[in-house]
């Protein structure tokens, strides 16, 4: 039997992104739970507050980079910026249309972000980062 | 030991000048052919008359002393250096002379003998050389091996500031800078010692100083002249400060056309970024329905439709606001806006909002302006629905509109008391396609702030904010009077 991760959490400012994100991730069956919230101050919100005695350290993060407030570029910064037991042993991973040559670079400097995926998120894309990532799991 | 006379005489019939020997009383002893020649007066009314005959009359005063003070030291040399020297002849007419002296010795005592060459060539090749240096439209200064000027012309005048009596006997490096002079000396010495036609100073940038201080951009040609006096450097000066600011605005242009090329690929890069998004969006939710219709609860099918149908408006809305963002200060036609009637019409325009958003408008007395009226109306009533727009939750909105004058523009400032903007938001909201909040909070395109920015600049102003979040924004602009 498949042990599921714990959590997806999505970040986007599209309603309709977040909207088909949840879709597929609770399709694909990979994950406990799947929480998609459009704000990135939100989500540091929601990664520093603890529910049920405990914080929610989702197992995988998405990220969109182009959003208002808060880019993509910047939510790592502050991410870092966590305690560990509040970030967890997750891996952020960027979710973008259009890949500029200057974002794969800046990205790489990020110690947090760890991969690309092309949006729109597939059923096939979101196993093969599963299995890439949490290789035990599977 | 003394000479014979008979040789004496044979050897300066010989002679290609004129050769005039005289005693200690000034009197012509003997001459030769050239001398008749030269001067035009046979010999016979020579011979035994003061050598002053041969002096023009405003020398000949004082010619008697000089020839008594070679008697007491009679050395061979030349004559009257760094003077001119001209001579007479029978006719009365001058010429230029150059005139070496010789003492010797004969058995009736000693006697001067005067080498006379005509220099009448020589100092009109000379003044031909100086004319053109004069007339040249470069400045030109010719400098001696110790680095003194010893010709200047009016350009050099003009160029450095300087009247051409302090220039000349004057080291040359008064006309360099001081940066540059402890080293000036050495290149000139190095000159000196490869003398070829050549441009000064093969990349680096040189310069001139002038006389009140300032310095200017300079290209030298540096030309070696032999002379009798020595070897003289003729270096042609030209001011090129119009060539550098010419080379200068270039620079800014091409500066400024790579900055606006680079402007537009980052806006090509947003604007594809920001329509593919809608449209991705529909493609997305097409594929659902197509994949899973027939399974779907019919509540997915109307969400997915309802983002469809979103996505296309905001699509439709993101082009109009791109079309319009791109014909700023095309087709602006400068006309007299009176800004009171403007923010009037924006009210009955916006009177449905307004009322809505139960928003007050307090507007002062607005100046009248020069400008595109479309675009100005475009630009306040952007800031006017942004005012309204980005309002508290708790507060109406009251927005106040106030115009200032300074020396060379108007000031119109729009006051709102809306949720603000932090500081480190405030410089990218003009960019184009910056949105600070999500769709679901405030609606919008990201174009509009950028649309104002556009127009503010076309017309030659600024833009700015001053805001501070939850007590409100006010978005200043500038137009010239």
């Amino acid at each position: 039997m498949k042990q599921r991760l714990n959590c997806i959490l999505l970040i986007d400012d599209s309603e309709a992104d977040n909207y088909l994100d949840t879709m597929v991730a609770e399709e694909t069956e990979v994950a406990d739970e799947v929480v998609a919230i459009e704000r990135p101050v939100d989500a540091l919100d929601y990664l520093k507050t603890k529910k049920d005695g405990e914080y929610p350290k989702p197992a995988l993060i998405f990220l969109d980079i182009n959003m208002p407030g808060m880019t993509g570029w910047e939510f790592p910064e502050v991410y870092e910026t966590l305690d560990t037991d509040q970030q967890g042993k997750v891996i952020v991973v960027m979710l973008t249309t259009t890949l500029n040559p200057n974002d794969e670079a800046r990205a790489k400097d990020s110690p947090s972000i760890k991969g690309f995926e092309r949006k729109p998120l597939t059923h096939e894309g979101l196993q093969t980062i599963v299995k890439e990532y949490f290789p035990d799991r599977i | 030991m003394s000479t014979d006379p008979k040789l004496l005489s044979a050897i300066l019939e010989a002679a290609p000048i004129a050769m005039v020997m005289i005693d200690r009383e000034g009197e012509i002893a003997l001459v030769n052919t050239e001398t008749e020649k030269l001067f035009g007066y046979p010999r016979n009314e020579l011979l035994g008359q003061p050598v002053e005959i041969l002096v023009p009359d405003r020398f000949r005063a004082a010619h008697p002393g000089h020839r008594g003070s070679f008697f007491a030291t009679p050395t061979a040399r030349r004559m009257g250096i760094g003077r001119d020297l001209y001579a007479r002849r029978k006719d009365n007419s001058e010429f230029p002379v150059e005139i070496g002296l010789n003492p010797v010795e004969t058995g009736e005592g000693v006697f001067v003998l005067s080498a006379i060459a005509d220099i009448t060539e020589r100092k009109q090749a000379e003044e031909k050389f100086r004319l053109v240096v004069e007339s040249a439209p470069n400045a030109m200064v010719m400098v001696n091996q110790h680095g003194e000027i010893v010709l200047v012309n009016s350009e050099t005048e003009r160029c450095f500031g300087y009247p051409r009596a302090d220039l000349l006997g004057q080291s040359i490096e008064m006309l360099v800078p001081t940066r540059f002079r402890e080293n000036h000396p050495g290149y000139r010495h190095d000159y000196f010692n490869h003398l070829v036609t050549r441009s000064m100073g093969a990349g680096r940038d040189l310069f001139g100083l002038h006389k009140d201080g300032s310095e200017f951009p300079v290209e030298i040609g540096l030309n070696p002249i032999r002379t009798q006096e020595g070897t003289l450097v003729l270096s042609s000066i030209i001011d090129i400060s119009e060539r550098k600011q010419a080379e200068q605005a270039l620079q800014d242009r091409s500066d400024e056309l790579a900055r606006s090329n680079a402007e537009l690929e980052q806006f090509a890069y947003l604007a594809s970024h920001d329509l593919q998004e809608p449209l991705r969006t529909v493609t997305s939710f097409v594929d659902v329905l197509q994949r899973d219709s027939h399974q779907m609860r019919s509540e997915k099918v109307g969400t997915s439709l309802r983002f469809i149908s979103n996505a296309a408006t905001r699509m439709s809305e993101l082009i109009t606001g791109l079309l319009e963002y791109s014909r700023v200060g095309r087709e602006g036609q400068q006309v007299i806006v009176d800004c009171n009637t403007m923010v009037n019409a924006i009210q009955e325009d916006l009177s449905h909002i307004i009322s809505e958003s139960r928003a007050t408008l307090n507007v002062e007395e607005l100046p009248q302006l020069k400008g595109c009226e479309p675009e100005l109306r475009m630009l306040v009533q952007n800031l006017i629905i942004n005012a309204i727009k980005f309002r508290t939750k708790d507060t109406d909105p009251s927005i106040r509109i106030v115009a200032r004058q300074e020396q060379r523009y108007w000031q119109i400032s729009i006051h709102d008391n809306g949720i603000g903007i932090a500081p480190e938001h405030q410089n990218r909201i003009f960019d184009i396609f910056q949105r600070l909040h999500t769709k679901q909070e405030y609606e919008g395109t990201g174009i509009g702030l950028a649309h104002c920015r556009k127009i503010v600049h076309a017309h030659g102003g600024k833009i700015w904010v001053d805001s501070y979040v939850g007590k409100g924004s006010a978005f200043h602009f500038t137009l010239p009077c």
